[in-house]
């Protein structure tokens, strides 16, 4: 049992707000380059629960599926985000799990408030992001990124952007 | 000419009469409010409209809350297990009685007196009724029962009007395609409980519509991701683009607003690549066995193909596309919401019930590859439409060769407007009735 340093919590704050930074440009190759092999991008539907076999998510991408959605958003035709959204979020509340290790990674929880301007409107989105995070090579790489929107049950706009 | 800017309640009728030719429609059809004010009434009001599906609310005390046009509805399952459709109204000074979506409950409370309803409407306490003189009846105070409620294979609809054509008429030819969903299941059973993708959009609810000649240009990325996939997505239920004129795709309208994109004698070509995808998937092969027992060699083959993709849009507010139930509902003239219910097949292996949902995710829903997409270019169509310099919207396409099938569907070429034309024929019908 490791007990968490503030220089652990400092280095997951960092690479989360980067991720943040990335999300926010849409720098979809980069972001892409921040996630381990094996992987699960996850947004669950009409509430926190995840049942892949039982019932849909709003996003349930494994690596695969998360490469088309990045290279679907890169064409030229992928009109919901053509312009696309301007986006700032801010990443607070972060803790980390209590099975975290800064030698292998672990669990990590944080708040989200996204503001999105996009078709002469803002937006905002807020949540709780779940992360598995993993070292590999000495960086800490995504793992995990579960989202648990607080409006996953209302009827939701366009959100293409990477949430 | 009509001035189309004097529509009033009292006077609109001539001018709707107008405003829909077979071969065009008037902007304001889908921007005016007044015009979407009538549409609540003369169909909404009126129609056979779809609340849900049996399978929703399974047990004693299962329920669901919808809206019919405006008016919020409970679909519950009562102890005798009969499926009804009560107005959300206290009877006293009309509080809604149930404020979640969904759940399971032994009554209807209001919390604003202390009136309680049973499951079957009917009133069964109310706080000091000593008040009054006459003691209230639990049947005619019991809340409102929609005046007409019917289903087909558990797919349930009300009308809030007494009168008018049965719910068999109403779907008339759109009946036998419902089955197409139904009878994916070899034992045809669906669940309609697999989760519901949420969408609104800035658009006008008959926008939706069903349109076979936007998805090669509209979804062109994810075309180009098929091309690198073909079992990626919903590309593994593609074979062949079916969206050119030369496949067999078809667009037809079964009169009464139902209209569909009919794939059936695409895909079935394609039904050797089709179930070589299926033998992929772990109890793929024993589906394709039952299937065969159950609907025999021929009827298999299509079902098997289809998928369950009846790709019927059944007027005004359902729609059957892939693997997924829809409900759209008007908000206003420029604001519609679509409900996209995920059904589970009754006798499949999970590992393929798995297969839809991932399908479903990767075209549908807020973060999906197609429906945001879709819902971009209607809200851009509403923007367009303010526009009334030259007021007119197209719908004309493929009118010279669309024919008269045998079973009295009207039938086109894939990229025909059949289906534009199909609905707002019977939009026009149902909206010049005073």
């Amino acid at each position: 049992m490791h007990t968490s340093t503030w220089s652990d919590l400092r280095e997951v704050e960092l690479f989360l707000f980067y991720e943040a930074e990335l999300a926010d440009r849409s720098a979809y190759t980069d972001w892409f380059g921040l996630w381990t092999q094996e992987l699960l991008y996850c947004v669950p539907c009409n509430s926190d629960e995840i049942a892949p076999s039982r019932k849909i998510a709003i996003i349930y991408d494994d690596r695969p599926k998360l490469e088309e959605r990045l290279y679907r958003l890169g064409t030229k035709f992928a009109h919901s985000q053509r312009p696309k959204s301007l986006l700032s979020r801010s990443i607070t509340n972060i803790v980390l799990g209590e099975d975290y290790h800064p030698a292998t990674g672990g669990s990590v929880t944080s708040r989200f408030v996204l503001a999105e301007v996009r078709n002469e409107e803002q937006r905002f989105w807020a949540g709780r992001s779940q992360h598995v995070l993993a070292r590999e090579n000495g960086r800490l790489l995504m793992k995990e990124k579960i989202v648990y929107l607080l409006a996953n049950d209302l009827p939701l706009s366009n959100m293409t952007f990477i949430i | 000419m009509h001035s189309y800017n004097t529509i009033s309640w009292h006077q609109s009728t001539p001018e709707i009469e107008g405003m829909v030719t077979p071969s065009r429609v008037h902007s304001r059809v889908y921007t005016d409010e007044r015009i979407f004010q009538l549409e609540i009434e003369r169909i909404f009001g009126r129609a056979w409209v779809y609340v849900g599906h049996h399978s929703e609310v399974p047990n004693p005390g299962d329920f669901k809350t919808r809206v019919i046009g405006r008016t919020p509805v409970i679909m519950v399952r009562g102890k005798d297990r009969v499926v009804r459709v009560l107005v959300n109204r206290c009877r006293h000074r009309g509080a809604q009685v149930c404020e979640t979506e969904s759940g399971n409950t032994k009554v209807f409370r209001c919390w604003y007196h202390g009136w309680i309803y049973n499951i079957d409407g009917s009133l069964a306490e109310v706080t000091s009724p000593a008040a009054y003189e006459t003691p209230l009846d639990p049947q005619d105070m019991g809340l409102s029962a929609v005046p007409r409620v019917d289903h087909y294979r558990g797919f349930v609809f009300g009308s809030l009007t007494s009168t008018g054509e049965d719910l068999v008429t109403h779907l008339g030819g759109a009946a036998p395609m419902i089955d197409l969903l139904c009878d994916a299941s070899p034992t045809g059973q669906i669940f309609v409980d697999g989760g519901s993708h949420k969408t609104v959009f800035n658009a006008n609810w008959k926008l939706v519509g069903m349109d076979g000649y936007h998805p090669n240009v509209l979804h062109a990325s994810v075309v180009a991701a098929w091309s690198r996939n073909p079992d990626g997505g919903l590309g593994s239920t593609h074979r062949e683009s079916p969206f050119f004129d030369e496949a067999a795709t078809r667009t037809r309208d079964f009169g009464h607003g139902h209209v569909m994109l009919d794939f059936r004698d695409h895909r079935i070509k394609h039904y050797d690549s089709l179930t070589a995808y299926l033998r992929k998937i772990a109890g793929g092969e024993q589906y394709i066995a039952n299937m065969h027992a159950k609907y025999g060699e021929s009827r298999a083959r299509l079902l098997i193909s289809l998928a369950g993709d009846a790709h019927l849009g059944t007027f005004p507010n359902m729609q059957l596309i892939h693997n997924q139930v829809r409900i759209i509902t008007p908000i206003s003239a420029g604001k519609t919401e679509v409900m996209m219910t995920a059904v589970r097949l009754d006798g499949v292996s999970d590992a393929l019930n798995t297969e839809r949902f991932r399908q479903q995710e990767s075209f549908y829903g807020p973060s999906g590859a197609g429906s945001p997409d879709d819902a971009e270019i209607f809200e851009r169509v509403q923007r367009g439409l303010v526009a009334e310099v030259n007021p007119w919207v197209e719908i004309s396409r493929g009118m010279g060769r669309q024919k008269v099938d045998v079973d009295g569907s009207i039938v086109g070429l894939i990229t025909d407007e059949v289906t534009q034309r199909g609905i707002m024929r019977y939009w026009k019908q149902l909206m010049t009735v005073a």
